[in-house]
């Protein structure tokens, strides 16, 4: 309670540091991008003054020549589209299959503790020490990459959702029991706010995870998909397309993660407080 | 609050407790039995699903022959490695970010957008200036770790209570010492939780990468049998690769926190993934 | 009967604090002038948001003032010091030090012999009657316990003068009554400043030598009122209650603390207005 009052009152800055100088980096709505016109200075300064081969590092507008190729030819979209389509079969599915998983796992605690240590155990084993089995089952395929996706996905879900409905105190159920609610009155009204938190952590975890699976997955079966896209441009030493695609997947994750997983996330943490803490 | 559903009055029951601790048991059972009476019915190729004994005898061998070991060695090698190095870096960039608005304001930004491709993301570039040997990994590793630690670090520092560092600074405290025994105390949960989440993706990524380049190492074993059809080797490495991964938890991470956050009375806050 | 006066030890001078927030400024308080005596124990009772503890934190030196001046021994005030302790109105031990680690963290900062250490940290668990829990972890002590710790961790740093913000506000009725005869006699035997906010007018009279009540925010200081003090050394509650002279300053201070509260109730209105724009 204390660390919240804290960091509240420092959120009230004594002064605003941007309102010093008034570059409009500085100042305005696009200050985020400052540090990165930094470091790209950085970067084509190194490149210009180690004189650095092209099959090293590129210049950065040799970057935005490589993105422009990739786009305008609609290769970009294409192999995006691929991934992206794979993360949100894997997201759907683990919301689908994963939450409701998690409840009947959480609601009982004999259930929830034989499951434990076996989604524990299955959490370790990373969806991509699955991938060489998963060529021999489905070979070099879409459902390869799918399989190795949707189970690093949903075994956090899983687990996150279970941890999060053993931990809503009992009384919070019983109360409105006592009040007359129904039971699916009660998993509206508690389970499911109660554990809402816990499942965001789970499948923001799950996102990160599976979002990397993916990309390694792709490197490997080499049937499209970013992964594939950067994985490929090594072998023709093609450094501009490897940035090029690196910038896209960060892009692509942030914009997932930030605006959709993220503002969901905080709204209901704000909503209902911090039940962690 | 568990005891209140359960009469309290009643003398706890023996063959209750026996059924609570092989609980656990239960699933790992059901799954090897479901596997054979599947093998049995169906009885696949060797090379696609061997049956249980088979991978229980492959995992003998290897382990018998050290080939295991080795890779094992080579694998926790390089985790240790690179975790290390992210830890240290995490931390200790962390407070320097932490505890200077300014500075963590001007790297945010950058720290979102490196963190969304950290670990196995850099393969490619990378493979190109290290080469395939143990740097590679240790950058991959760090790279995923750094950013989980960093930004735990970041935010432990920044939410440790303001009245907890002003009680020292008035009992005479500087502010190395304030740093050093307050805020250094009060980020440890999220610092913990950093690590946890990053040794998560950095085992992970480790996996990865050896998959895709090694010539040691679990995720490297478990690729090479993918090419000889030995699902029984990969059936055996998947099972030490969550059996390790379920012990560093168990042995590093849970003993750590019940030593500190736990003693302290303090909570563990919810990872915050990268 | 107030100890031999050396001087003034605190000085606030045309004192005022204006918080910058997201919504514009917030005066925190109105101007103040000050002067605690050394060796005196001024108490200070007012309203809720009146900006006592504003004030408290500037002499402190937590907050730069934004106007005015504050001297400490004819110094001005420009951080925190080993001179003027505080015992905060939120629990401001160390959650991972022990109960003896926590007591001696002033006495370890200013490099004190062990023996010292061990003496003073000794005396002050049997003052504050914390024997037998010298090694819990705060965690495991009741919130009186804790603010008994943080009251003798304040003290064993012996500083000159002592800030304490509402340090008993969360301790039971009967240990508040020990805890504050304890703090007369220990305060008048250490002949220690001590500055004491608190929202008990029982409270404020039986400690102080002197009472001073706030304005509603933004605060000034509106009155101040001797309390002699009968018996050399400390006060108990007995004499204090039968004691007429006593319950007259009581009744007094409570009267002007009131007409505070019904003021602002009167011109609830126009404070709400001021602080919108
Ligand atoms: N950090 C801050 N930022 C903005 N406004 C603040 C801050 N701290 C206090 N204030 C405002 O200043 C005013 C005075 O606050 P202060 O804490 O000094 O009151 P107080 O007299 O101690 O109240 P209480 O008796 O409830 O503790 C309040 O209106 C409060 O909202
Ligand atoms: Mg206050």
């Amino acid at each position: 309670m204390t660390m919240a009052q804290a960091s509240h009152a420092r959120a009230v800055p004594m002064h605003d540091p941007f309102r010093i100088g008034g570059f409009s980096l500085v100042a305005g709505k696009f200050s985020f991008l400052l540090p990165f016109v930094v470091l790209v200075a950085i970067w084509w300064t190194i490149k210009i003054a180690f004189d650095l081969d092209d099959r090293v590092l590129v210049a950065p507008p040799d970057v935005l020549g490589a993105l422009w190729t990739l786009f305008s030819r609609g290769i970009l979209a294409d192999y995006a589209a691929t991934s992206l389509y794979a993360i949100a079969v894997a997201i759907i599915f683990s919301a689908c299959v994963g939450v409701p998983l998690g409840f009947a796992v959480g609601a009982n605690k004999y259930v929830a503790r034989s499951l434990d240590l076996f989604l524990r155990f299955f959490q370790g084993v990373s969806g991509i020490s699955w991938l060489p089995l998963a060529i021999i089952w489905f070979g070099f395929s879409d459902t390869t990459i799918l399989v190795i996706v949707v189970y690093t996905l949903v075994v956090p879900v899983i687990f996150n959702t279970m941890v999060g409905v053993r931990a809503i105190p009992r009384e919070y159920a019983l109360s409105l029991q006592t009040l007359g609610a129904s039971r699916l009155r009660v998993v509206r009204d508690v389970y499911l706010p109660g554990a809402l938190p816990s499942i965001l952590v789970g499948l923001r975890l799950g996102m990160g995870y599976g979002w990397r699976a993916l990309i390694a997955a792709e490197m490997l079966v080499r049937q499209g998909g970013l992964g594939d896209l950067i994985f490929g441009a090594r072998t023709f030493g093609q450094i501009d397309r490897i940035i090029g695609g690196m910038i896209v997947i960060g892009v692509l994750y942030i914009i997932v993660d930030r605006l959709i997983v993220q503002p969901i996330e905080s709204l209901t943490f704000e909503r209902w407080g911090v039940l962690r803490k | 609050m568990t005891a209140i559903a359960h009469k309290p009055a009643r003398k706890p029951v023996r063959g209750r407790d026996i059924v609570w601790m092989i609980l656990p048991a239960i699933p790992f059972v059901l799954l090897l039995a479901g596997w054979t009476i599947y093998w049995a019915i169906v009885r696949p190729n060797m090379g696609t699903l061997p049956p249980v004994w088979t991978v229980a005898q492959t995992l003998w061998q290897i382990t018998a022959s050290g080939e295991l070991l080795g890779h094992i060695i080579a694998s926790l090698g390089r985790l240790v490695a690179g975790v290390s190095v992210g830890i240290v870096t995490g931390v200790l960039l962390g407070f320097l970010v932490g505890l200077n608005k300014r500075a963590a304001e001007f790297v945010y930004p950058l720290v979102i957008f490196f963190s969304a491709i950290s670990g196995i993301v850099w393969l490619p570039l990378v493979i190109g200036w290290l080469g395939l040997g143990p740097a590679l990994f240790i950058f991959l590793i760090w790279n995923t770790v750094f950013f989980l630690v960093f930004q735990n670090t970041v935010l432990g520092v920044q939410l440790v209570s303001e009245v907890l560092e002003l009680g020292v600074r008035t009992l005479g405290g500087s502010r190395l010492h304030t740093i050093l025994n307050v805020t250094a105390f009060g980020a440890m949960p999220y610092i913990m939780s950093g690590i946890r989440s990053g040794l998560g993706f950095g085992w992970r990524a480790l996996i990865a990468a050896e998959l895709v380049g090694a010539s040691s190492g679990l995720g490297q074993m478990i690729f090479h049998a993918a090419e000889f059809h030995r699902a029984d080797i990969i059936l055996a490495g998947c099972v030490v690769i969550g059996l390790l991964s379920l012990l560093m938890d168990r042995l590093i991470l849970v003993p750590l926190e019940r030593r500190t956050i736990e003693r302290w009375g303090l909570v563990t806050p919810g990872a915050k993934g990268a | 009967m107030t100890p031999t006066v050396q001087g003034d030890k605190i000085v606030v001078e045309n004192f005022q604090h204006i918080f910058d927030s997201a919504d514009g400024p917030i005066e925190a308080t109105g101007r103040v002038d000050l002067t605690i005596p050394a060796g005196q124990f001024v108490t200070l009772v007012g309203p809720s948001g009146c900006g006592k503890t504003t004030l408290l934190k500037a002499i402190a030196g937590f907050i730069d003032p934004t106007h005015g001046r504050i001297l400490c021994d004819g110094a001005p005030v420009t951080g925190p010091g080993r001179d003027r302790g505080v015992v905060f109105q939120e629990l401001a031990i160390l959650p991972w030090r022990t109960v003896r680690r926590n007591i001696a963290h002033g006495l370890e900062i200013a490099r004190a012999p062990r023996q010292e250490i061990d003496a003073t940290v000794k005396r002050l668990i049997e003052l504050t009657g914390l024997v037998g829990f010298e090694d819990r972890y705060p965690h495991e002590l009741s919130g009186g316990m804790k603010q008994r710790v943080a009251v003798a961790r304040t003290w064993a740093a012996d500083p000159d003068v002592i800030l304490m913000d509402e340090p008993f506000a969360a301790v039971d009725a009967m240990t508040r009554l020990t805890l504050q005869e304890e703090l007369a006699s220990l305060s008048y035997q250490t002949k220690k400043t001590v500055f004491f906010i608190t929202h008990s007018v029982d409270e404020a009279v039986f400690l102080a030598d002197r009472v001073l009540v706030m304005s509603r925010r933004p605060g000034t200081i509106k009155a101040s009122i001797e309390v002699p003090r009968r018996t050399p050394g400390g006060r108990d509650w007995e004499s204090f209650t039968t004691d007429t002279d006593m319950q007259a300053i009581v009744e007094k201070v409570l009267r002007l603390v009131r007409e505070e509260k019904t003021a602002h109730k009167k011109d609830s209105a126009p404070v709400a207005l001021e602080a919108a724009g």
